[in-house]
């Protein structure tokens, strides 16, 4: 359906997106992963037509947009990370104007803002002004913004982003739920567990170009079952840190708070050697968890930072 | 069609904002009723002038006898001699008193006295009495104003005589009248100067001689019906003015051409804040082009110029009684004058949305329409400003509105206010094909020229 080839965006001296290329097939839910300032904005806003790459092809459907960006505006659903709407007219006034925005009137686009308050779960406050919503209500109804004209490819940059977890569990079964009626959906976001939980396929961007892609199994594969080790110990200094990172198996560690993260394989003889050492440094272990490999150990793996830095 | 949808979202927006809201609405028709009674004074109308009177002072700034001993010996000098020998022995010197011509004849007569009650003073306290308000104006009768005007009236020569008017800031139309009274005297004074030069220089050349002296006997004698003819020249005066500007009538209308800039100023930050609101990127997205965005934003700024404009225009005629005149004039002004404002109003959008920050339509609000204001009169009249200030008013779009719609009250008619509405209309047009100009000069910021991609497979 959509096939980015060779990507690249600067802005001035700023490479923000660099040699990019994906495939998103038509029916998935396609995840861009990746932490704060990775590309994966740029990288959707030129695929929404907003900016056109300084260098590459995006071609949706057989045609280059690049060329004819009207080819996949009308197809095209747009959630920005920002909430993209009027907040002094209502919920209702909002859906109507963005609905007329893409040739919907009269009675079709009544009945079609009452579907999206279903979809969204605002049927009960539609008529209230945005600015009297919650956070989470916000980002619903900018989802709704989007899905009023069935789009066959909706695009949802970091729907989630500082809400509760009513909302959120609602966005993300909301996804599923378009997903299931044939809706293409690419969402980028920096939370693992969303991208694992939604997306067929992944992308994992750090730093404007693409570090890893695949199908979860095939992304987790890179890292050959290696386990991610995270320790709460009193207190934690560079020398422990160097320390456990001389472990032999250690392959990366992170230090977040008073959590210090590790990769490696061989979790059992790991675990006993790490105790050790951190005993013998003498600090106290307050917790151990460890967790099975997935895409926060991938990215881990690849870059030896966290996806929330 | 997408463009009307863009209009009627704006509108509700700004109709849900309470400070433009009291900005654009409230403001003008406060202001408007606080000016109107409290300037009252300095617009009071022909009609209570005529009924009060305007008091003046006179002051003669020349001595009588000295003048007439100085004309009587100019006449006597060489080059004046040939041909007027006889001239005094017709008794022309006696017959013509110049005094007599300009406080008799003239200030006394019946219909000035209407209008005109003065007093002969001298200068200085005259002075004193213009600033204490005890008299509206002070008529400055010039050094040798008898031997000039005798000149003037008996010999070929014309001399320059200039007689001042000093006027209260605060009694602009008694100081209009008064002026207009004492320049329809001077243009009497003049057509009498010129008959008599005709007169002599017949009697020059087919050398009539006593017979031309005659003539003029007889000119003069007609003076005093001449002069008492300026009745005529003042009814015209009050008729040129015909319905005068009340201080209702004044701030009404100067209120309202100076609010509706604030349409534009408002409208002027609409493209950014839909910007900075992500709403302009995705209308971008639902493929509406920039353009498209543009002009909703300029057909919002000409809606809420007119509703302003309707508001302004039923609260005065309700409120402060101003009668507007005729409404089909006033339409065609309120239309041109809102599309002016809406084509100003693109152009700062332009400006704001290409610098990526409020300073344009913040220096518009608190510099550009302050300064329009006062060049296009919008806190007081601006005769009472230098010249070279009052020009500035061309460049003023609420001078140029205000200046129509004060014909339009006054009683003017349609080729009065013609030009006018022709500037308007160019303004409008300039501005807006700017706009246009700077929005896809700016572009590239958010939306470059696709067909510069460069790609890197190929």
């Amino acid at each position: 359906m959509l096939v980015v080839e060779d990507l690249y965006k600067s802005f001035g001296n700023i490479q923000a997106v660099e040699d990019v290329s994906f495939e998103v097939k038509k029916g998935e839910v396609f995840g861009l992963l990746g932490p704060n300032g990775a590309g994966k904005s740029t990288t959707i806003s030129m695929i929404s037509t907003l900016f056109p790459p300084t260098k590459g092809n995006i071609i949706f459907e057989g045609y280059n947009i690049l060329d004819n960006p009207k080819k996949i505006r009308n197809k095209l659903g747009v959630v920005p990370q920002d909430i993209a709407l009027y907040p002094t007219l209502s919920g209702y006034e909002n859906l109507s104007f963005w609905g007329n925005v893409y040739g919907l009137k009269g009675a079709e686009l009544k009945k079609r803002i009452n579907e999206i308050a279903d979809i969204v779960g605002l049927n009960g406050r539609i008529k209230d002004k945005v600015d009297k919503y919650s956070g989470g209500m916000k980002r619903r109804i900018n989802i709704g913004a989007a899905l009023l004209h069935k789009p066959d490819l909706l695009i949802m940059d970091e729907p989630t982003v500082g809400i509760d977890p009513q909302s959120r569990n609602h966005i993300l079964d909301t996804v599923l739920e378009l997903n299931k009626q044939g809706m293409t959906i690419i969402y980028t976001s920096h939370y693992m567990e969303e991208v694992e939980y939604l997306c067929s396929r992944v992308c994992i961007m750090d730093e404007g170009k693409i570090i890893a892609s695949g199908t979860q199994h095939e992304l987790v594969e890179l890292i050959n079952g290696k386990t991610q080790i995270n320790i709460k110990t009193d207190k934690i200094d560079e020398s422990l840190e160097e320390c456990l990172k001389n472990i032999s198996g250690v392959y990366a560690i992170k230090t977040m708070d008073d959590i210090i993260s590790l990769y490696g394989e061989n979790v059992d003889i790991l675990l006993a050697e790490i105790i050790d050492k951190v005993t013998k440094y003498g600090r106290r272990i307050e917790s151990i968890d460890v967790k099975k490999p997935n895409l926060e150990s991938v990215f881990l793996h690849l870059t030896g930072k966290a996806l929330r830095d | 069609m997408i463009i009307l949808n863009i209009i009627i979202k704006d509108i509700k927006i700004i109709f849900s904002d309470k400070k433009a809201l009291a900005i654009i609405i409230i403001m003008p028709l406060v202001l408007m009723t606080i000016l109107s009674f409290a300037l009252k004074g300095s617009f009071a109308s022909s009609d209570e002038v005529i009924n009060n009177k305007v008091k003046i002072a006179v002051v003669k700034k020349y001595d009588e006898a000295k003048d007439t001993e100085m004309f009587k010996s100019i006449l006597k000098s060489s080059f004046l001699k040939t041909g007027f020998e006889d001239l005094e022995s017709v008794d022309l010197l006696d017959e013509l008193n110049v005094e007599d011509m300009f406080f008799n004849d003239f200030l006394d007569s019946e219909e000035v006295k209407k209008i005109i009650s003065y007093n002969i003073e001298e200068e200085n306290k005259s002075l004193e009495m213009l600033d204490n308000s005890d008299i509206s104006a002070i008529i400055l009768l010039p050094e040798k104003y008898v031997y000039d005007m005798k000149m003037n009236l008996l010999t070929p020569f014309r001399n320059k005589i200039d007689i001042k008017i000093l006027t209260h800031p605060d009694r602009n139309i008694e100081g209009q009248i008064v002026k207009s009274i004492v320049k329809a005297y001077s243009d009497a004074i003049s057509t009498i100067a010129i008959g008599k030069n005709v007169i002599i220089e017949a009697s020059n050349l087919y050398n009539i001689g006593d017979g031309g002296l005659e003539g003029i006997s007889d000119l003069i004698e007609g003076m005093t019906e001449s002069i008492q003819s300026i009745n005529i020249d003042i009814d015209d005066v009050m008729v040129d003015g015909r319905k005068s500007i009340t201080s209702g009538d004044y701030y009404a209308v100067a209120m309202m051409t100076m609010f509706i800039l604030y349409a534009a100023s408002h409208g002027g930050r609409m493209l950014l804040e839909e910007k900075d609101n992500k709403t302009y990127q995705r209308m971008i997205i639902g493929d509406i082009s920039e353009v498209k965005v543009l002009f909703g934003k300029f057909f919002t700024v000409f809606i809420i110029a007119i509703v302003q404009i309707i508001i302004m225009v039923i609260y005065s005629s309700i409120a402060l009684k101003v009668d507007w005149g005729n409404l089909y004039y006033v339409t065609i002004i309120s239309v041109t004058a809102a599309f002016s404002v809406a084509g100003v109003g693109a152009f700062i959008a332009s400006l704001t949305f290409k610098a990526g920050n409020y300073k344009v339509a913040n220096i518009f609000e608190s510099a550009i329409i302050q300064v329009m204001s006062l060049l296009g009169g919008s806190f007081f009249p601006i005769d009472i400003l230098p010249n070279v200030i009052q020009k500035l008013n061309i460049i003023s779009i609420n001078g140029i509105v205000l200046k129509s719609y004060l014909k339009v009250i006054k009683g003017h008619g349609g080729t009065d206010i013609i030009n006018n509405i022709i500037l308007l209309l160019i303004i409008g047009v300039l501005f807006t094909i700017l706009s246009v100009a700077i929005l896809k000069e700016g572009r590239g910021r958010l939306n470059d020229k696709y067909h510069k991609v460069e790609n890197v497979k190929a």
